[in-house]
């Protein structure tokens, strides 16, 4: 466990980043490439009856048209995981489902291709918002313990409520690219994926291709929050690879990644709570909605994960139901589960506090526990108490007069302080790593991962040049290709804390390795001159981590590149991050826009490896908090199915004038028994919470309860 | 068609590096316009297709990019921001919506910044095109470009080069007097990731040192 805080290093892509020299996927500029463009589905639900290609083929430059009939069959149902996604299909699932794929010489003619394309359909009635006639109601395993009904029978005072958060589309900035190049008989991928693994396993899957025979190589990520893992393009684009012989590279347009990325599910959180005299919470029943796809796999119990260990909850009944619908799957998306629910619970907790006429930081520092409340194990490390002191200390929470309404500011607007905590899960997974340096002054470093803007390459340069004497300006560090280490998706907060502890490893084994070369001799300067002097070409070590509880078996499953997570509820203790953000709204006593001049947030993370790219996080997790509260929301087309609002003007997300000042804090207390760096997950903790900070400061400031996001001035008229 | 101007001179076909092609395209892109044709002529055997366009969908537009002229002949539907990134592979812009709703495709054309995605390349015959490719003077950092390092004004940099194409702008034209100023006039490039903290303190820092904050 380290026991010294790291220093405050500079990201180490940033230069390649502001010279514009960083190579995202669509930067990949090959001789001979060819452009892909694809054809959306106008139906929502039914099948192709025709596809003419003809005018297509007659646009100058356009050099193929792929279509269902290009494609081998679906694999066959395999044991071993979710099948790959579909190809071109002709059975259209939802709206904007690829039918066609047109291969120009250009980007202009490909485009010009797509759109000639006139497909019809033989359509059928479908159900695309939890409100349709037709949804199906398919409830989900429940997860108890003790007896809540009973526990909330005999409460002081209880609060019951229904909080809604919206359907959202991760849109990262960078869009969904992909080049496939076929040659001598293998393919290689490149392309913007926080799965590298899984992208390999799919695209095999789907085109009946010897995995050996298939690397992906994931590129610099511009964003992800959790959409880019596995894609249905790119089994199209290496299908249109090896079909041409030529590089092929789709670039695909917002408003159609709108249609076949994953988005965040809407959900609906009946929550009902209870309190004893002394302000203890005696239960909690929790029952969520959500909308799910035909057959998605998007676990509703997993909501419950988070909410019952955020404070000492001794009974817990929680129900759901996934809503089937005829829309593409969902899936992850940045705080994931406890996004919505935190929202819902949070402000449950405040309503709570309200009517028992407590301080919502007193109360919520009253409700603390050591121990995990499902199973009475212990929590490894838990700072929220101190992250709440250091958050109230440093926002001025003394200050504030709990009578809502009561606070104005001189030009007549409402101001509202509200607060709310945030808890995630640190999960970890497995790690295969090599480390090589040589005698010529490069040190290579390679291991499962991706960097997507998050700082995992900072965080791992900061423990190589921390522990080793290398020439920091050679260091390279290979993440995300599946033909430098074997590959494990990037994703719930498990990235820095299942590679910073193998890179500690591995720094201490090359010590060591170069400690038994030398063999007692004194020979002067860094390790590359001291493998020169002694002519060593070069040094390498291998090492493998695991999780708590973890053994060869996920080893070995990292390896065939599978899914090999040791999720935080560990056999012995859980490990959880937290986080405590406090925040002002004004509210204009005329129009009713809400602004956010000032946050405050602290995060428990255990130890900090990189000070600069963590604080960076958690600015952004603040950010896409207050997205979460007051801007984002996709708007769903019943229709016709769909999404309405397809693209940056229309799906409202912060700009610069929007956010105000943002003041960060991290407790840098290392973990004692999750991973020997003592370090927990931090991307996703620091933005779990934020969303029932404001919608309780706005209670603040108006008296207004509001129980549906985002929150918008027609909420407060 | 295969003598056409614009034709890449030919390549392995192996070639997965973007450094050679980068160095070739640097090449091209050098040559005075005059003896840009021949030059291009002279190596043999393109395997790039010629540009599939219609005589009357395409146009030779002469353009100043990063300082050096050029002559090319472009599908007059072409965006400039497609134009440097796929024919020029200056991929330092990014196509964030391609709608000139995000900025990530900021650059300046005669000192004034511009969406290259709402730019048809033709309306740069005649002008000059400054990308993020040419802010630094060789290996010296533009003081906006060494203030994004040191305020960790990006995560994962895709919207970085119009950001600061948009800052050095925002501090020419006056606009970075005061921190609400800087905000509403960078509102126009979206950082997904949420840098905007770090933005605008590189921005303030910036300007001082360039002297017009
Ligand atoms: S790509 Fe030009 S503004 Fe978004
Ligand atoms: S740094 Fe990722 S979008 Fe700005």
């Amino acid at each position: 466990m380290s026991t010294t805080a790291f220093p405050n290093r500079a990201r180490v892509d940033a230069l390649a980043k502001v010279r514009g020299e960083a190579k995202f996927a669509a930067d990949l500029v090959l001789p001979r490439t060819l452009y892909a463009m694809t054809v959306p589905a106008t139906i929502a639900k039914g099948s192709l009856s025709s596809l003419p290609v003809e005018a297509a083929l007659r646009v100058p430059g356009v050099v193929r048209v792929l279509t269902p009939e290009d494609f081998p069959a679906p694999p066959p149902y395999s044991e071993d995981g979710p099948p790959p996604p579909p190809t071109l299909e002709t059975i259209i699932a939802y709206r904007g489902q690829p039918v066609a794929l047109v291969i120009a010489e250009t980007l202009e003619a490909a485009i010009e291709g797509a759109e000639v394309i006139r497909p019809t359909y033989v359509a059928e009635a479908f159900a695309c918002v939890m409100e349709s006639a037709g949804a199906q109601r398919q409830p989900a395993d429940e997860v108890a313990f003790g007896d809540a009904p009973a526990a909330l029978s005999g409460a002081a005072a209880t609060v019951e409520s229904t909080y809604d958060s919206p359907t959202q589309h991760h849109n990262p900035l960078e869009l969904i690219a992909t080049v496939a190049v076929w040659e001598d008989g293998a393919l290689l991928i490149h392309e913007s994926t926080q799965a590298s693994s899984l992208v390999k396993g799919a695209v095999a899957g789907a085109l009946r291709l010897d995995p050996a025979r298939v690397h992906v190589r994931g590129a610099t990520m511009g964003g992800s929050f959790g959409q880019k893992a596995v894609q249905r393009q790119t089994a199209l684009v290496a299908r249109a690879a090896i079909l041409t012989g030529r590089p092929v590279k789709l670039v695909q347009p917002r408003a159609q990644i709108f249609h076949t990325a994953t988005y965040r599910a809407r959900t609906r959180h009946q929550i009902r709570i209870g309190a004893d005299a002394d302000g203890k919470i005696v239960g909690v029943q929790h029952h969520v909605e959500q909308e799910q796809s035909p057959n998605g796999y998007f676990a509703v119990s997993e909501y419950h994960r988070d909410v019952i260990r955020m404070y000492g909850i001794r009974n817990y009944l929680g129900t759901g139901a996934d809503i089937r619908l005829d829309r593409q799957d969902s899936g992850y998306m940045r705080g994931t589960h406890p996004q919505p629910a935190f929202f819902a619970f949070e402000s449950a907790i405040d309503e709570l506090a309200h009517k028992t006429n407590r301080d919502p930081v007193e109360f919520r520092l009253a409700n603390d526990t050591r121990v995990d409340p499902q199973n009475g194990h212990p929590l490894s490390s838990r700072f929220l108490n101190e992250c709440l002191r250091e958050g109230a200390r440093r926002f001025g929470w003394s200050r504030r007069s709990p009578v809502p309404g009561s606070m104005t500011a001189s030009d007549g607007s409402l101001v509202g302080w509200g607060m709310a905590c945030g808890i995630y899960q640190s999960a970890t997974t497995p790690a295969i790593a090599t480390l090589r340096i040589d005698a010529r002054g490069h040190t290579r470093f390679a291991i499962s991962g991706h960097e997507m803007g998050q700082g995992m390459r900072t965080a791992i340069a900061s423990v190589l040049i921390q522990d080793l004497d290398i020439d920091p300006e050679r260091l390279e560090i290979a993440l995300g290709d599946t033909r430098a280490a074997p590959q494990h998706m990037t994703a719930g907060s498990w990235g820095t804390n299942s590679v910073v502890p193998a890179a500690m490893q591995a720094a201490q084994r090359m010590r060591a390795a170069v400690a038994d070369l030398l063999d007692g001799r004194q020979v002067s300067g860094n390790l590359h001159r001291k493998l020169a002097s002694i002519r060593r070409p070069f040094l390498q070590v291998e090492v493998t981590t695991v999780g708590p509880g973890q053994d060869q078996a996920a080893l070995e499953t990292l390896r065939q590149g599978g899914f090999a997570v040791a999720e935080a509820v560990y056999p012995e203790f859980s490990t959880f991050s937290y986080s405590a953000h406090f925040l002002e709204v004004r509210i204009e006593p005329r129009t009713r826009r809400i602004r956010v001049p000032r946050v405050v947030s602290i995060a428990d993370c255990g130890r900090v490896i990189s000070p600069r790219t963590a604080h960076s996080q958690v600015y952004g997790g603040v950010i896409w908090g207050l997205s979460h509260a007051l801007r984002e929301a996709t708007e769903i087309d019943p229709r016709y199915g769909g999404y309405l609002n397809e693209d940056l003007a229309d799906y409202v997300v912060p700009v610069n004038a929007d956010i105000g000042e943002i003041e960060i804090g991290l407790i840098d207390q290392p973990d004692p028994l999750a991973n020997p760096a003592g370090v927990k997950g931090l991307g996703q903790v620091s933005m779990v919470g934020i969303s029932a900070a404001v919608a309780n400061a706005v209670f603040h400031a108006t008296g207004r309860r509001i129980r549906e996001l985002p929150i918008r001035i027609e909420h407060l008229l | 068609m295969c003598n056409d101007p614009d034709v890449a001179p030919e390549i392995p076909d192996n070639q997965l590096l973007v450094s050679r092609r980068d160095a070739m395209i640097a090449s091209v892109a050098v040559v005075a316009a005059s003896h840009f044709a021949a030059s291009a002529r002279a190596q043999t055997g393109p395997r790039q297709a010629a540009l599939p366009v219609s005589v009357d969908q395409a146009l030779i537009i002469r353009t100043s990019i990063n300082g050096q002229t050029l002559e090319i002949r472009i599908d007059a539907r072409t965006s400039l921001l497609d134009l440097l990134r796929e024919r020029l592979a200056l991929t330092g812009a990014k196509k964030g919506c391609d709608h000139g709703q995000c900025g990530a495709c900021t650059v300046h054309i005669d000192g004034r910044r511009v969406a290259s995605c709402l730019t048809l390349a033709g309306k740069v015959d005649g002008r000059e095109v400054l990308t993020i490719e040419g802010l630094a003077g060789g290996d010296t950092l533009h003081p906006m470009q060494q203030a994004f390092i040191d305020h960790d004004a990006l995560q994962c940099g895709y919207c970085t080069p119009g950001q600061i194409m948009a800052a050095v702008a925002c501090v020419a034209e006056g606009n970075a007097t005061s921190r609400e100023r800087i905000r509403e006039y960078m509102s126009g490039n979206i950082c997904r990731c949420g840098a905007y903290v770090g933005i605008v303190a590189a921005i303030e820092d910036a300007a001082a040192k360039m002297g017009r904050g």
